[in-house]
C-alpha cells in the first residue's frame, strides 16, 4: 500500500522535467550460451530502432507504436537497474529478450542461457565513452510453449 | 467553453488517449494483456459517457495496479499526466459543488502550463541548451531517435541551436497564451506541433494524447480568468 502511493506521489504533484540533462544512456546488449558453465564473449545489441522509417510507418506511429514504446520502458528499466536495482527490472529486460527472441525464431533450445550486460554511454569532452555498468545472472530460458512455425 | 462541455471533453479525449496506449499492450505478454484488456472496456464506457464517476474510480483503481505491476510509469511523463487526468477526474465527479469543481479542473489547467513552464525554465537555466549542445547529444547517443538516420541530425549544430531556442522560448512563453483565447488556440496549435515533432523525432506519440486530453482544461481556465 505504502509503495503504490509513494508511485502515487509524483502523480498529484509532477515534476515535468524533460530532458533537461543528457545522462548516460543504456544500451542493452545480450548473449545466448548452450551451458551454465561455458562463458561466451558474443555480446549484440538489443535494438529495434530501425535505419529509416517510410512516411506511412510515421505516421501509423502516431496512433500504434508498441515496440519502440517497450524499448523505452526498457531503457527506463535499465536506467532504474542503476539507480535502484531491483530483481523485477531485470526480469522485464529478460522476458522482453526472450519474447524478441522467439518472435525472431531463434532456437532457444540450442543456447538456452540468457545473459544480458548494460552498456552505458555518454560524452566525454567530444569523445563518446562507453561503460560497462551492469552484467546480469545467467538465466536459463524455457522452452515456449509451442513451436515456432 | 462551460465547465460541464470542458469535463465532458476531458473524459473523451482521456477514453482515446487511454484506448490508445491500452491497445499497444494487446501485442505483449499474457500478464499485460490481462491488465490491460479491460482498461479499453472501461475507456470505452468512459467515451460512451456511461456510468462515468465509477468508470474513472474503477480505471483509478486499474491504473494503481498498472503501475505497481511496472514498478513505476510504463512511459514516463505521458502515463503520469494521464494519470493526473484521471485522478482529477475523479476528484471531480465526487466533488459536491460546481465551485469545487471547477478548482480540481483548474488545478489540472495548471499542471498543464508548468509542463510546459517548468520544462521551459529547466532547459533554460543548463547552458547546453543554450548552445544546443543537449539536443547534439539527444540525437547523437540517447535511447530516444525513432530511426538510425536521424542520429545525422546531431552533425547539424546550427540546426539544433535553432531548435533549442525554439523549444526554450515556445513552452518559458506558453502560459502567455492565457491573455486571450486567439492567442491560446495558436499556443495549443504550436504545442500540438511540438508533440508531433517529439512524436516523429523520438516515438513519443503516447505524449500527443496525454497531453491532447488535457487541453479542454485550460480552454476553461482562459475562458474563466479573462
Amino acid at each position: 500500500m505504502l509503495t503504490t502511493l509513494k508511485l502515487l506521489i509524483p502523480v498529484f504533484i509532477p515534476s515535468w522535467q524533460f530532458f533537461n540533462k543528457i545522462a548516460a544512456s543504456p544500451r542493452i546488449e545480450f548473449t545466448m550460451q548452450a551451458t551454465a558453465e561455458k562463458q561466451t564473449d558474443n555480446w549484440q545489441e538489443f535494438s529495434r530502432r530501425p535505419k529509416q522509417r517510410s512516411l506511412l510507418t510515421i505516421i501509423k506511429s502516431i496512433f500504434y507504436n508498441p515496440q519502440w514504446n517497450e524499448s523505452l520502458f526498457m531503457t527506463t528499466c535499465a536506467e532504474r537497474l542503476i539507480s535502484n536495482p531491483t530483481e523485477q527490472a531485470s526480469q522485464e529486460i529478460i522476458k522482453r529478450i526472450k519474447a524478441e527472441l522467439e518472435l525472431r525464431q531463434v532456437n532457444l533450445s540450442r543456447t538456452p542461457y540468457l545473459q544480458f550486460r548494460l552498456v552505458f554511454v555518454s560524452r566525454e569532452g567530444n569523445k563518446l565513452q562507453e561503460d560497462i555498468l551492469f552484467i546480469s545472472e545467467l538465466e536459463k530460458l524455457e522452452e515456449p510453449d509451442h513451436e515456432p512455425n | 467553453m462551460s465547465l460541464i462541455e470542458a469535463i465532458r471533453l476531458t473524459e473523451i479525449f482521456l477514453a482515446i488517449a487511454l484506448l490508445q496506449q491500452s491497445l499497444e499492450h494487446l501485442r505483449t505478454a499474457q500478464d499485460e494483456r490481462k491488465l490491460f484488456i479491460p482498461r479499453i472496456i472501461l475507456s470505452i464506457l468512459l467515451l460512451l459517457g456511461l456510468w462515468t464517476p465509477w468508470i474513472c474510480v474503477l480505471l483509478l483503481i486499474q491504473a494503481l495496479i498498472i503501475l505497481k505491476h511496472f514498478d513505476g510509469p510504463y512511459n514516463g511523463g505521458s502515463d503520469r499526466m494521464s494519470l493526473l487526468i484521471l485522478s482529477c477526474l475523479c476528484l471531480i465527479n465526487f466533488m459536491p459543488s460546481s465551485q469545487l469543481q471547477g478548482y480540481v479542473l483548474g488545478y489540472l489547467a495548471l499542471q498543464v502550463l508548468l509542463s510546459y513552464f517548468a520544462a521551459g525554465c529547466c532547459k533554460f537555466i543548463n547552458r547546453e541548451w543554450w548552445s544546443g549542445r543537449a539536443l547534439q547529444d539527444l540525437f547523437r547517443f540517447s535511447a530516444y531517435p525513432a530511426s538510425q538516420d536521424l542520429r545525422s541530425l546531431a552533425d547539424h549544430p546550427k540546426v539544433l541551436l535553432f531548435a533549442s531556442w525554439i523549444s526554450i522560448l515556445f513552452e518559458l512563453l506558453f502560459p502567455l497564451t492565457l491573455l486571450n483565447q486567439n492567442l491560446l488556440i495558436i499556443g495549443l496549435l504550436a504545442a500540438l506541433t511540438f508533440h508531433l515533432t517529439n512524436a516523429y523525432l523520438f516515438g513519443l506519440n503516447r505524449f500527443v494524447w496525454a497531453w491532447i486530453a488535457a487541453y479542454p482544461a485550460l480552454f476553461w481556465l482562459q475562458g474563466q480568468l479573462i
